[in-house]
């Protein structure tokens, strides 16, 4: 029974719970009327992706990859390209963060809320 | 060692849930906290996966991320519609 | 209507994904094609060729090093849009103007801390953060860590240092000079491989730097200015956002 379940999780199952993660994210994106709610999403969907990056590098019968001799069999460690790659891009994300915060912040001052529906008035205002 | 399939399902559907929370909460402070506690059961799915490295990098960036969204949260309502 | 439509949308594209899974390797297969090809010569031939047991950091710094360098010029740029984004406020005539947050508080008064004494737990605590940032940068390559989060660390240490206890006057970086120093560490990325075409190699070839030391070790001395360049710029910009929002922020326990 728990072999079958994981054999069925190891082909499908981990696949799909990050694909309804990435999917449920934009669905919140869509949504939600709040540009704050709407860059949490944002995140939310770069962790679904960050993820299935990862889901790529595991090995059955490996370790973290830090070699402990000096000669190593590649069978023995985890793939550590996806690592190195997703390394970065979660400390980009940090960046893009900062920089949508700084432009809600705009924002907030030019139009005096951050819900859509009184941005679309306010643009009205200016016509 | 096999990985670890069963635990990562159970700790991928808490973060679901938590992405409900946040779609679904009219709280934004309420939404922030939960994108923290997102980020550290993200660290843990990562450790899981056998990637420490990754996970020692989000551990930093999902608290300093935080701490970004809640001083932006003083600029701006808390409530939201 | 407007919340069903992405809705039937999605569960549309989830279907579709669900029957079309079979061209993804399974998970844990040490014979599928991601892990095959390339990334068995970086995990043989790390430890040998670059010095370092870490292969993640290995492959950030050493082999993908001229991917490394424009990551860190994004997060250079990322901080100066920040700041450029948040330099000047929109003007007078074009603002809406709606109630401020702050009324609604002004009736709770200013926020009494009377649990912990902070000044002393920060004493503490920061010099071991710092500490441990320091170690994980110069320990990158043998054990977990590297330039990032070292950086990340050190920016940790200063945002507890300026949110916790304002009014102190301690060790402050004005948001141009923040600015700066990002611009320094990422200096520093790219003279570490001008430096190696001068002793004769291409562009971030560590064995060709011009020092007096075997070829492994030049590996590791570069390895190591590289990724203080990017600590250095992490740092920088992990400063220069907190800058750039936090002059824009209005404390309850502001006094003007």
């Amino acid at each position: 029974m728990m072999t079958q379940i994981e054999a069925l999780l190891a082909s499908k199952g981990i696949y799909f719970l990050t694909l309804l993660l990435l999917v449920l994210a934009l669905y919140g994106i869509i949504v939600s009327k709040n540009y704050m709610k709407k860059l949490i999403c944002m995140n939310v969907m770069q962790v679904a992706v960050i993820f299935f990056f990862l889901c790529f590098a595991q090995k059955d019968s490996g370790t973290i990859p830090v070699a402990l001799h000096r000669i190593v069999h590649a069978a023995d460690y985890i793939n550590p390209l996806p690592h190195g790659l997703m390394l970065t891009a979660i400390v980009v994300s940090l960046g893009t963060t900062g920089v949508g915060l700084a432009l809600l912040t705009r924002i907030k001052e030019k139009y005096g809320s951050i819900e859509e529906e009184d941005i679309i008035e306010g643009e009205k205002k200016f016509r | 060692m096999r990985a670890m399939l069963m635990l990562e399902a159970i700790l991928l559907l808490a973060l679901i849930a938590i992405t409900l929370v946040v779609i679904f909460d009219k709280d934004l402070m309420v939404v922030v906290i939960t994108y923290c506690a997102f980020s550290f059961i993200t660290m843990f799915l990562y450790i899981v996966m056998g990637a420490p490295d990754v996970a020692f990098t989000e551990a930093v960036i999902g608290v300093i991320s935080t701490i970004y969204f809640i001083m932006t949260l003083k600029n701006i309502d808390r409530r939201c519609k | 209507m407007k919340k069903v439509l992405p809705l039937i949308l999605i569960l549309v594209c989830l279907g579709a994904a669900f029957w079309s899974f079979d061209f993804l390797p399974e998970i844990g297969d040490a014979g599928s094609k991601p892990n095959t090809h390339t990334t068995d010569y970086y995990i043989e031939h790390a430890t040998t060729e670059t010095n370092s047991p870490n292969m993640v950091t290995s492959v950030i710094v050493d082999y993908r090093a001229f991917d490394t360098m424009y990551e860190t010029t994004v997060m250079f740029i990322a901080g100066v849009a920040a700041l450029l984004i948040l330099s000047s406020s929109p003007n007078r005539k074009n603002r809406i103007r709606t109630h401020h947050v702050r009324k609604n508080r002004e009736h709770r008064g200013a926020p009494v801390y009377r649990t912990v004494n902070k000044e002393v737990v920060i004493t503490i605590v920061k010099p071991l953060i710092l500490l441990y940032a320091i170690y994980v940068l110069f320990h990158g390559e043998v054990s977990l860590g590297g330039g990032f989060q070292a950086g990340a660390l050190m920016g940790m240490t200063y945002i507890l240092d300026a949110m916790v206890i304002p009014e102190r006057e301690g060790f402050r970086l004005s948001k141009e000079n923040s600015a700066a120093l990002g611009g320094v560490g990422t200096f520093i990325y790219v003279l570490t491989g001008i430096l190696c075409m001068v002793g004769g190699g291409v562009f971030l070839e560590y064995k060709k730097l011009p020092l007096p030391v075997e070829v492994l070790e030049k590996h590791s001395v570069g390895m190591l200015l590289v990724e203080i360049g990017v600590a250095i710029c992490v740092m920088a910009t992990i400063i220069t956002i907190l800058n750039a929002i936090m002059e824009r922020v209005h404390f309850d326990d502001d006094t003007n």
